[in-house]
């Protein structure tokens, strides 16, 4: 490739990136603000679908319980905006004074990132199927937590932390928070993915004897990748807290979870961009879109918008296991070679 | 005191047993084709299910058991011919779906039956005193039929043809691609056999507990601790590790109640990758 060409394809890149961050600015103003206030939502979440491509797309670990840190930094933001639920139980914790958003936010990042690298150091040093099984039944065990200790985490229905410890008090403010946490999340996870560390990340995802051969300490990459992965979920996690109000099981849960995957998967695993626009599809037909169909289709069936979105997800993962987002980049690729040919 | 013991004592076998055939049914199918099956915990609630339905609409219940045992096998055969076999060499992706699968299951199954639990109706019915202790006999049953059905398992392995080269197929793959056993064939065979492990074990189950359709993903945890415990791929050290597993899992639920018993599973599994991954029988890979 030339350098003309290459400078080219930078500045095509540059142009919609551009022209989306303006998209991203200027939705508020344009749509209604139910929707907005979704679409804040939706940016929150493409926070756990990128953090998740750091682990499984670029490090090939299959993590199946990033919800549990997603939860646990949603937990730790919602406690430390109120300790009095400590009240009863830890009296000692539920005397303190709760801190600003940004500080709680950080704290829940922090919290799963330390939980991450527990459960990180015990089963990746192991090869095999051990991570993919441990991170799969953290989700159900976290849940049960939740109901065991219900005086602290509210049970089934979670609690709310008020709306003055909300990001913002308007829709539209809240919404520009929300895009500024992804952007920041974007831009570090970006940052690390390119530099040399993400290389090593991938080194042991393409093959791992080979990385050992080469002197990378592959189990120390695997960690530190979920480590960086379960922060970022934590971060999303506590964000979401402080932009919805309320914190509930159903960010621990497993529903989440195969949301985050089939938005990955349709994205293109390990391809960060892929994910994000995966993602915003993804959050934006189940609740916006899907809820809809369902309530048209008879009640008789037994379908509900979960049902249908686990039917692509099953789909997607038989008809194009090396991911969509490859699959729809070689028809292009033929297509455009073949339009070359014969002109 | 004596009466908690005999309690734990039959209780505990008989949880053992049952989850030995469901734990024996996950560790098989990955042992022999290598797929690590999330949809298993399906097998064992479907069959409880269908198997309800068929009684309440009339059908002799122990008809409606067998049906509903070889029924879930066949289901099985069908998701391994449509889905697993085209996606085996993709691990990811067969764990992906198979994950989404059950969750798909447990959504229709909660959406058609509620989140209410349900039990089978008793095939078997009758109580036995055991020094004072009643003990009824539908639990006996269940604890005996659970080890004919683990020996009966053990001699197909061992001593039949198909069982020998499904065995053969476990230990080296290309092997026995190369001896020209034809391991489609095999797959299938294997998958039906986990699933009916899976539906016996489903149907047992509910006859003594409630089950909700959530068990389809919860039943995965245990089934997990055992396998990890008993060495992946390894039959006999997973029938082996659900006695151990399930004594634990009982004592845990007669003394501090069921809902410590996931915690427990988890801190056990952790413990085993701490002390010993490769569980009991498992071989390094």
């Amino acid at each position: 490739m030339k350098v003309s060409e290459m400078r080219e394809i930078g500045l095509k890149k540059l142009t919609s990136i551009l022209i989306l961050l303006l998209m991203a600015v200027v939705a508020p103003l344009v749509l209604p603000e139910a929707f907005v206030y979704l679409l804040g939502l939706a940016l929150l979440f493409l926070i756990l679908v990128i953090s998740w491509d750091v682990i499984v797309g670029y490090t090939g670990q299959v993590n199946l319980g990033h919800t549990v840190f997603v939860g646990l930094g949603a937990y730790t933001a919602a406690l430390l905006q109120v300790p009095s639920r400590f009240s009863g139980t830890i009296d000692f914790l539920a005397s303190l004074p709760s801190p600003p958003p940004v500080v709680s936010i950080l704290a829940g990042g922090i919290v799963a990132a330390i939980f991450g690298l527990i459960i990180g150091v015990i089963t990746l040093r192991l090869k095999g199927y051990y991570f993919a099984l441990v991170t799969a039944i953290l989700p159900l065990v976290f849940m049960q937590t939740v109901f065991v200790f219900s005086s602290i985490f509210g049970g089934e229905e979670g609690f709310s932390i008020g709306l003055e410890r909300s990001l913002a008090a308007s829709t539209t403010l809240r919404y520009y928070y929300a895009l500024v946490i992804l952007i920041v999340s974007f831009i570090i996870i970006r940052f690390i993915l390119n530099s040399e560390i993400g290389l090593r990340f991938k080194a042991v995802r393409d093959d791992e004897e080979l990385a050992e051969a080469i002197g990378i300490d592959v189990v120390r990459y695997k960690v530190l990748s979920f480590v960086i992965s379960s922060f970022f979920a934590g971060i999303g996690g506590a964000a979401i807290v402080h932009y919805r109000i309320t914190v509930s099981p159903d960010l621990y849960d497993i529903p989440l979870m195969l949301l985050i995957i089939l938005a990955a998967v349709i994205g293109g695993l390990g391809t960060l961009y892929g994910p994000l626009f995966g993602g915003l599809i993804i959050y934006l037909l189940k609740n916006w879109w899907l809820k809809g169909v369902v309530m048209t289709l008879p009640e008789w069936l037994p379908i509900n918008d979960e049902v249908i979105l686990y039917i692509i997800l099953i789909a997607i993962a038989v008809l194009a296991p090396e991911g969509i987002w490859d699959k729809v980049k070689n028809i292009l690729e033929t297509a455009s070679l073949r339009t070359s040919k014969s002109s | 005191m004596i009466d908690l013991a005999i309690r734990i004592l039959i209780y505990g076998a008989v949880v053992s047993g049952i989850w030995a055939l469901v734990a024996s049914g996950f560790t098989l199918i990955f042992g022999v084709a290598r797929i690590l099956n999330f949809a298993h915990g399906t097998f064992f609630v479907l069959a409880a299910y269908l198997g309800i339905v068929m009684v309440s609409s009339g059908v002799n219940p122990y008809l409606a058991t067998l049906l509903s045992i070889v029924l879930v096998g066949f289901f099985a055969v069908a998701i391994y011919a449509l889905l697993l076999s085209r996606i085996r060499e993709h691990e990811v992706m067969v764990i992906i779906a198979t994950l989404a699968l059950a969750l798909l299951v447990e959504q229709v199954l909660l959406l058609i039956f509620g989140e209410h639990g349900i039990s089978y109706p008793s095939l078997i019915t009758g109580v036995l005193r055991l020094g004072g202790t009643p003990i009824t006999l539908k639990r006996i049953a269940a604890f005996v039929i659970a080890i004919i059905v683990i020996v009966l398992l053990e001699l197909f392995i061992n001593r039949t043809r198909l069982g020998k080269m499904i065995s053969a197929a476990s230990q080296n793959f290309e092997g026995a691609m190369l001896v020209g056993l034809d391991v489609e064939k095999l797959f299938r065979v294997t998958m039906f056999i986990s699933a009916v492990l899976a539906g016996i074990g489903g149907i047992l189950y509910t006859q003594i507990f409630a089950a909700t359709p959530i068990a389809a993903v919860k039943s995965l945890i245990f089934a997990f601790a055992i396998v990890i415990l008993g060495g992946l791929g390894s039959v006999r050290g997973s029938i082996i590790a659900a006695f151990i597993v399930g004594y634990i899992l009982t004592i845990t639920i007669n003394l501090f109640g069921a809902r410590w018993s996931e915690f427990v599973a988890l801190l056990f599994i952790i413990g085993i990758l701490i002390v010993k991954p490769t569980g009991l029988f498992g071989v390094e890979e």
